[in-house]
């Protein structure tokens, strides 16, 4: 061989510390590019405002948890931007395929996992901005928050896993088919999954197909425990069953998502 | 052990077979040219070999790994620049660098010292905080091959370094890589391109229809092809039978325009004076006289019947 010795698996380092570094590179074109930021603001903000505007009275109607119709929006909101967040990643991975940047990664050392794990990194840090604005913004617009720090905190974390969820999804999409036609797929689906729910009226006031799937659609759990801190305490009985979502969305769809990445170098 | 082995590799996509049984050998310290056509196997092969295809059947080791069962190993003692150099416009070339650094394995010392002694080789020091978006075709495979060799490979895979770049550029990429060699990294280096072959390999394969067709020393495999062709346009078109007659003795007559002859003078350019002086001795004018080597294009028409797509000779 070479006169020069290879770096070694003892200190290639292949451990966690590229996820930060592959990471970093995402926030970096994310930075260079903010049109990406687009769809996941803007939905969201605009949904927020012109709903409560246009909708204000719908909170009136007996069934109604809330008088303040923000307090029940906000949730579906603030994962509608989370879950943009986990497409927009899926959209990202599907340009790694595209270029050619995947097969980089793929004849480097680092582990199978870390390729999946770095986009669902920065899926959550990605998915903040929309999660963060959107509280700002509906604190302003005169929300209440009867659940206080723990409803903030738990309203991160369903945001969060939804994104997660929906990122791990889009992987799986996007590493099956090998390009951004992927994309279609997992836009279309995120919008499946988030519509017929509880995100604009409670289930009570649903009626016939939409009511039989918002009983069944786990976005709903996930909404319950989102805007739980909006209408009251938090309690385990609305927390656990969208943490179960969130697990079970990330183990599934993630290890689908690994699964397929594997796939593609056999 | 040899850098790269592989025996009865193949490949196939459901019904098609990109690779069908190649074995393949490439010495320590050597620039392995794998020459073929467009869809002749050679990506495939490559793709295999850098651990991003599983073949379908038989073995392969790089570095003294398998492919397969030691695919980590393999990882980490190769360096990789793919056909299209994989480059993120939106990044920097030294924010890419320091991120092919980190996959490595590399520590910040390290991959700083690295960078920056790479980026100076490849002549980018200037441009390395510019976005590569703004690079040029020849600066991107130059920035490209700086990150396969940020770990110091043993065994470096270029597949077609040059495709679509001018001929400055790359013949400024053939420099790298001769002296990359000359540091005593082995190169397998896949390309369309038979004079980039001819410039830079020991020692060839040629892939068509995923089966080598030849393998050698470039020169070696030219002389197989047989004599070199003469070509002769006499003065006089009514000299044309005499100069047949003449050229007769010399060799095996070739196809030839109107006007012309050519022959596979045997012997070759040795004979030349001999043919010179019996056209002489016989009175026939010579307007233009042609020898041509065998090429490789002729190597790869004479295994295959046809010639190389994209042949630029």
């Amino acid at each position: 061989m070479t006169g020069v010795a290879p770096a070694r698996s003892r200190d290639t380092g292949v451990g966690l510390f590229p996820i930060v570094w592959m990471c970093h590179r995402n926030l970096t074109r994310f930075a260079r590019l903010p049109a990406i930021m687009v769809p996941m603001v803007v939905m969201p903000i605009f949904f927020l405002v012109v709903f409560t505007s246009s909708f204000d009275g719908i909170s009136r109607v007996d069934g109604y948890p809330t008088e303040n119709l923000i307090n029940w929006v906000v949730a579906f909101a603030l994962l509608q931007g989370a879950m943009f967040s986990g497409v927009g990643t899926a959209g990202t991975v599907a340009n790694d395929l595209e270029t050619g940047f995947m097969d980089r990664l793929l004849a480097s050392p680092i582990r199978r996992g870390i390729i999946i794990a770095a986009p669902l990194t920065y899926t959550a840090i990605r998915a903040l901005i929309p999660i963060t604005l959107v509280t700002v913004l509906a604190l302003v617009m005169n929300a209440e928050l009867p659940g206080g720090i723990l409803g903030i905190v738990v309203a991160f974390s369903g945001g969060i896993g939804g994104a997660l969820v929906i990122g791990c999804f889009g992987l799986g999409v996007v590493l099956r088919m090998g390009d951004v036609r992927a994309m279609t797929i997992v836009q279309m689906t995120s919008f499946l999954v988030i519509f017929p729910s509880i995100g604009q009226v409670p289930i009570a006031l649903l009626d016939g197909w939409m009511e039989q799937v918002a009983r069944v659609n786990p976005t709903t759990n996930l909404l319950r425990m989102t805007r739980q801190g909006y209408l009251g305490d938090v309690t385990w009985a609305d927390t656990w069953p969208g943490l179960l979502v969130i697990a079970c969305g990330i183990a599934i769809f993630g290890t689908w998502a690994r699964a397929e990445l594997i796939r593609r170098t056999r | 052990m040899k850098p790269v082995e592989a025996e009865g590799l193949v490949r196939t996509f459901g019904d098609v077979t990109a690779v069908a049984g190649i074995d393949l050998e490439v010495a320590e310290g050597e620039i392995f040219g794998f020459l073929g056509p467009n869809g002749a196997g050679k990506s495939t092969t490559v793709r295999m070999l850098v651990t991003l295809l599983r073949p379908t059947a038989g073995t392969a080791r790089v570095a003294g790994f398998d492919v397969v069962k030691e695919a980590d190993s393999v990882r980490r003692l190769i360096g990789v620049a793919l056909q299209d150099a994989a480059i993120d416009p939106l990044m920097t070339g030294s924010e890419l660098l320091r991120l092919q650094a980190v996959l490595h394995g590399l520590g910040r010392r390290r991959a700083a010292d690295r960078g920056s002694e790479l980026l100076e080789r490849v002549g980018l020091t200037g441009a390395a905080d510019r976005r590569v978006g703004t690079y040029s075709g020849g600066m991107r495979r130059r920035l490209d091959l700086a990150l396969a060799l940020i770990h110091r490979p043993a065994v470096l895979f270029l597949d077609e370094p040059t495709t679509g770049l001018d001929p400055t550029s790359r013949v400024a990429v053939w420099e790298e890589v001769r002296s990359l060699n000359d540091d005593g990294t082995t190169v397998f280096l896949t390309t369309q391109y038979l004079e980039e072959a001819d410039e830079l390999a020991a020692r060839i394969a040629i892939i068509d229809n995923g089966v080598i067709v030849r393998e050698g020393d470039p020169t070696v495999l030219k002389g197989q092809v047989g004599d070199p062709t003469l070509r002769v346009e006499v003065a006089d078109e009514t000299t044309i039978e005499l100069a047949r007659q003449v050229l007769g003795a010399f060799g095996d007559q070739r196809p030839a325009r109107d006007g012309r002859v050519a022959i596979g003078l045997r012997g070759g350019a040795t004979r030349l004076t001999d043919v010179v002086r019996a056209l002489d001795e016989q009175g026939v004018p010579v307007a233009h006289f042609e020898l041509d080597s065998p090429s490789l294009d002729d190597v790869f028409a004479d295994a295959t019947g046809r010639r190389l797509e994209g042949a630029e000779t």
